[in-house]
């Protein structure tokens, strides 16, 4: 480059034209981030020109929920993209994404009419079919939007499927001369090879409109795109392309955010899937179970077999998870504002009631604890468990593990309201200092408190006594 | 939930390329268009080396143009780099054997290949864009004195045998 300081007025100005055509905004960040709270927009802006201050404020009060596109260069592609199948999985029908598939496939012959070779283009179709099939295949195991989130943001794919979108907005438009032709100064076949196919073009307007034509507006899918700018207004104008169906009940929208040369995803509550009842549930369960164990009956002794099931520390570690790993980016979660407070009632309902009854039974009950592959304990002494203090107790040698502790969580299934997670099925969850108990299963687990991404991390130290309650116990016991 | 980070994304987008030049090299050998070779240097696919025939009725009529291509990992959604190895008095081509054509900047588009590429810089030889020179010169003579151009265009044309007896 040569030295600004040589140039003239005009070339200066070109230099500059030049460097602010060529400036992308933000090419750091996901390719489409989680969802979170639109707040995020507001706080963006607080500090902004009054106009996007009052209209982003009024953001998210209608709209809570946004996803970040990365800037690029491509974004306005992918959020419409990466919005059609994320309105897919909405409706939730695995029929929809096989008729889908195949009216996709049928629109080969639009590309080929424009002129396209198929042995070109079908490489990025293929990852469109791939992404709907795979997604239909998810709808049982409910993993969909992870993986949908996980294939837009390989690079690889998300191209792909990017390409193939712009060359069915292409040959759309090219297809319908009289339509679009009005909107264009230049012939279609060299607008849209300029300005839609090329592979660094962002999506303009003619563009969306095709797109939203071609690809939303047959699937029953609404588009809707906020105009954040400095019009007059006191929030952003909002542009209809597209009107979605009803599919019983379920509405599948799009909503982008265009900030001038940026889109990303907006999301209004009523969008997002019904969230699963959350916390209070764990409430009615430990308060019901508190009266079961008092009439001792047998389903309180199945759940009595998972260790420190009801301890008051038990359910710390529980808020704990929630506010680290559930809040900011579970899918579940992400509607359910603040889990915390709701949760919080359970730890003045556990403790109370069974506290006496611990005190009495500590001495003999000790062993059945320190060792809980002990299942056969009676239901009379679960209480026991339920209230076991944080401490390391002396070991004794355990009997045989007659059932396997795997054999808890499908206790927690039938036990009623207590919602199925991942968490709750791992073994030894919330092993922290409530159980000083190892399996060979849940050693390497960053529940154990062995391991370093345990909060409270304790590395393991060697002791002759303590050799032998470790892993080894186990099989110990069995000879002893 | 494990977003795909910068190594993975990048092993997963070299993988894709390699799969994508294979299938362009199947159809180059299995479709061979006239006036138009390419073949890649070594096994890893990245570097290709081309050739185009001058076309016919222009002042590089039979003569013979080698060319570098070199394909980045994010190809075919970024143009790949093209030299002409071959000196050549154009004016849209700098005496390094840079190219100035649109499809090779930002108007690139990932439905372009191999083949779309060279084609194009073969009509890019007979139909010069003289607005946007990047040798000015020939960009005046293509308009005011096509003899002189043509005398220029032989004068600095090598063949590829005298390239390759230079070690180019």
């Amino acid at each position: 480059m040569s030295d600004p300081a040589f140039l003239t007025p005009e070339e200066e100005f070109a230099q500059l034209q030049k460097l602010s055509n060529e400036y992308e905004p933000e090419t750091t960040g996901p390719l489409v981030g989680d969802r979170q709270s639109s707040a995020a927009i507001a706080i963006e802006y607080a500090n902004a020109d009054p106009v996007y201050r009052v209209k982003t404020a009024a953001l998210p009060a209608k709209y809570a929920f946004f996803r970040t596109c990365r800037g690029d260069g491509h974004c306005g592609w992918r959020a419409i993209a990466f919005g059609y199948f994320e309105a897919l999985l909405h409706v939730g029908d695995v029929t929809k994404f096989e008729v889908e598939e195949a009216r996709l496939i049928s629109m080969n012959n639009l590309l080929n009419l424009a002129g396209h070779h198929e042995d070109l283009y079908i490489d990025f179709a293929e990852e469109a079919y791939d992404l709907l099939r795979k997604l239909a295949g998810s709808l049982q195991v409910g993993n969909g939007a992870g993986l949908l989130l996980e294939a837009f943001n390989d690079y690889s794919i998300s191209m792909s499927i990017i390409t193939y979108v712009k060359l069915l907005a292409s040959s759309w438009i090219q297809s319908r001369a009289n339509e679009y032709q009005h909107y264009i100064s230049t012939d279609l076949k060299s607008y849209c090879s300029q300005n839609i196919e090329a592979a660094n073009c962002e999506i303009d307007d003619v563009g969306v409109a095709a797109l939203s034509t071609a690809l939303l507006k047959p699937a029953g899918i609404g588009l809707e795109i906020l105009y954040l700018d400095r019009s007059v207004g006191e929030e952003a104008n909002v542009h209809e392309f597209s009107q979605p169906m009803n599919f019983n009940g379920l509405i599948p929208m799009i909503r982008l955010l265009y900030r001038p040369g940026h889109y990303d995803i907006l999301y209004k509550a009523e969008d997002l899937p019904a969230p699963p009842q959350p916390a209070p549930i764990h409430v009615a369960l430990a308060y019901n179970n508190q009266h079961n164990f008092e009439a001792t009956t047998p389903d309180a002794n199945l759940l009595s077999m998972i260790p420190g099931m009801y301890s008051h520390n038990r359910f710390q570690d529980m808020d704990q998870s929630f506010g680290q790993r559930w809040s900011p980016t579970s899918y579940d979660f992400d509607s359910i504002p603040a889990p915390q407070p709701q949760i919080t009632p359970v730890q003045s309902y556990a403790p109370a009631p069974i506290a006496p009854v611990s005190a009495s039974h500590q001495d003999y009950m000790s062993p059945v604890h320190a060792s809980p592959m002990s299942h056969q304990s009676p239901a009379s002494h679960h209480s026991l468990q339920m209230e076991q203090p944080p401490v390391q107790l002396p070991f004794h040698p355990a009997p045989p593990p007659p059932v396997s502790i795997d054999r808890a969580p499908i206790a927690i299934e039938r036990e009623g309201p207590f919602r199925p997670s991942m968490y709750e099925f791992e073994p030894g969850y919330g092993a922290g200092e409530v159980m000083p108990f190892q399996t060979s299963q849940f050693r390497d687990s960053h529940y154990n408190t062995c391991h370093f991404r345990n909060p409270s991390f304790q590395p393991e130290e060697w002791s002759p006594h303590q050799y032998r309650t470790g892993n080894k116990g186990r099989h110990k016991s069995t000879s002893q | 939930m494990a977003l795909s980070t910068g190594p993975r994304t990048n092993a997963a987008g070299s993988a894709t390329v390699a799969q994508r030049l294979q299938k362009e090299l199947m159809d180059i050998m299995m479709k061979p268009t006239p006036g138009i070779t390419a073949f890649p240097d070594d096994e890893n696919m990245s570097r290709w080396t081309a050739t185009i025939d001058g076309p016919a009725s222009t002042p590089y009529d039979s003569l013979v143009f080698k060319l570098s291509m070199e394909f980045g990992s994010t190809y075919p959604y970024a143009p790949p780099k093209v030299l002409f190895k071959t000196p050549i008095y154009h004016p849209n081509v700098d005496f390094s054997g840079r190219i100035c054509l649109d499809i090779l900047k930002d108007k690139w588009s990932a439905v372009y290949n191999i083949g779309t590429v060279l084609l194009s810089l073969q009509s890019l030889l007979g139909e010069p864009n003289n607005s946007s020179p990047l040798n000015g010169q020939a960009a005046e003579l293509w308009d005011k004195d096509m003899d002189e151009f043509k005398r220029l265009v032989l004068a600095r044309h090598k063949t590829p045998e005298e390239l390759d007896g230079a070690g180019l």
